[in-house]
């Protein structure tokens, strides 16, 4: 089993500006050190159609009402901060916001794993020797010897789909067939319970036993912490 | 009289509802509506069955009045399907509940 860097095409070089948007890099690094709730305020503004803050504010009560943590404390900056780069992710348009959200889970995956290990990789596709490489490169990826990653990011649930289910499980097994070990996984900014449902029906013969799925409630795991 | 955690779930039922009905052309994820639709309709009923007479928590039900009016503004049902899995997460949220 060896790791390559993914040839690139179009889509890639389009791609690779929206990743390095200094706009999805703030969000990652702040959704990286969120809470649960500050990462749901950030994926309803993400989702949603309002531009106005105060409408949030209001719908996230835990953030910023009376049972919030006080103003101008760190937790309190932090959800204001989430709250102003997701709606400045949402105003560039429903094709651009797309774009957008799947680069950031992308990256956000990248930094909660840098956090537990190393080297974290983006977009690289994983050969075995006899069999045909996959097209498409793997999002995110964990290189270390003998402890290796790969993982397919998604902004909701629905982006779970049978082909995707199908190359992780692919890779899984030609690991195996080589005697090694690979960790394949969904990482999904969606909730467990959407993406559970939406896993048992595009599984079709493959054993997700064999897939991990992270989804928002656990991505601290991604680091090696407990959810906040 | 004061509104109680019921009377908040019910206004979600109510605005999870419509979503699903605005998702209903996109007739290729049918069976993932249906499936959204039966795990958080019976995740939000069970909140409500375990404190449904309790007050609604501070700031509770302005949040899922907005909650309620943002659900309203989706008109797309691919944007719908996405809101039937993020509605009920915010609802919660603001009930002070894991999803």
């Amino acid at each position: 089993m060896r790791f390559q860097d993914a040839k690139p095409d179009g889509r890639a070089v389009v791609y690779a500006h929206i990743q390095a948007d200094p706009l999805v890099v703030r969000t990652a690094d702040l959704l990286a050190a969120a809470t649960t709730v500050q990462r749901v305020l950030g994926r309803a503004v993400m989702n949603g159609e309002s531009a106005d803050p105060a409408v949030w504010r209001v719908m996230f009560p835990t953030l910023f009402g009376e049972r919030a943590a006080a103003a101008g404390t760190p937790e309190r900056d932090r959800s204001e901060a989430i709250l102003a780069a997701s709606l400045a992710v949402a105003d560039r348009g429903e094709q651009t916001r797309s774009q957008f959200r799947g680069a950031l889970v992308e990256a956000l995956t990248e930094r909660l794993l840098a956090e537990r290990t190393n080297p974290v990789r983006r977009e690289r596709r994983i050969l075995f020797d006899g069999r045909p490489a996959e097209i498409h490169p793997y999002d995110v990826t964990v290189e270390g010897d003998g402890a290796a990653e790969a993982w397919d990011c998604k902004w909701g649930a629905r982006g779970i789909k049978a082909d995707v289910i199908h190359q992780l499980d692919d890779a899984r097994a030609g690991a195996v067939s080589e005697g090694g070990k690979l960790l394949v996984g969904l990482v999904v900014f969606d909730a467990r319970r959407s993406c559970e449902v939406r896993l048992v029906r595009e599984r079709g013969p493959v054993a997700i036993e064999g897939i991990k799925l992270i989804a928002l409630e656990g991505l601290d795991r991604l680091a090696g912490r407990r959810p906040a | 009289m004061f509104t109680t955690v019921a009377d908040l779930v019910d206004r979600a039922l109510a605005a999870f509802e419509v979503l699903a009905v605005t998702a209903e052309p996109v007739s290729d994820e049918l069976q993932y509506v249906t499936d959204l639709t039966t795990v958080w309709g019976a995740r939000l009923r069970a909140v409500s069955t375990a404190r449904g007479a309790e007050a609604a928590p501070a700031g509770a039900d302005a949040a899922m009045h907005a909650l309620a009016a943002e659900a309203a503004l989706v008109t797309d049902p691919h944007r719908a399907i996405d809101w039937l899995s993020t509605l009920p997460q915010v609802a919660l949220a603001a009930l002070g509940e894991a999803a």
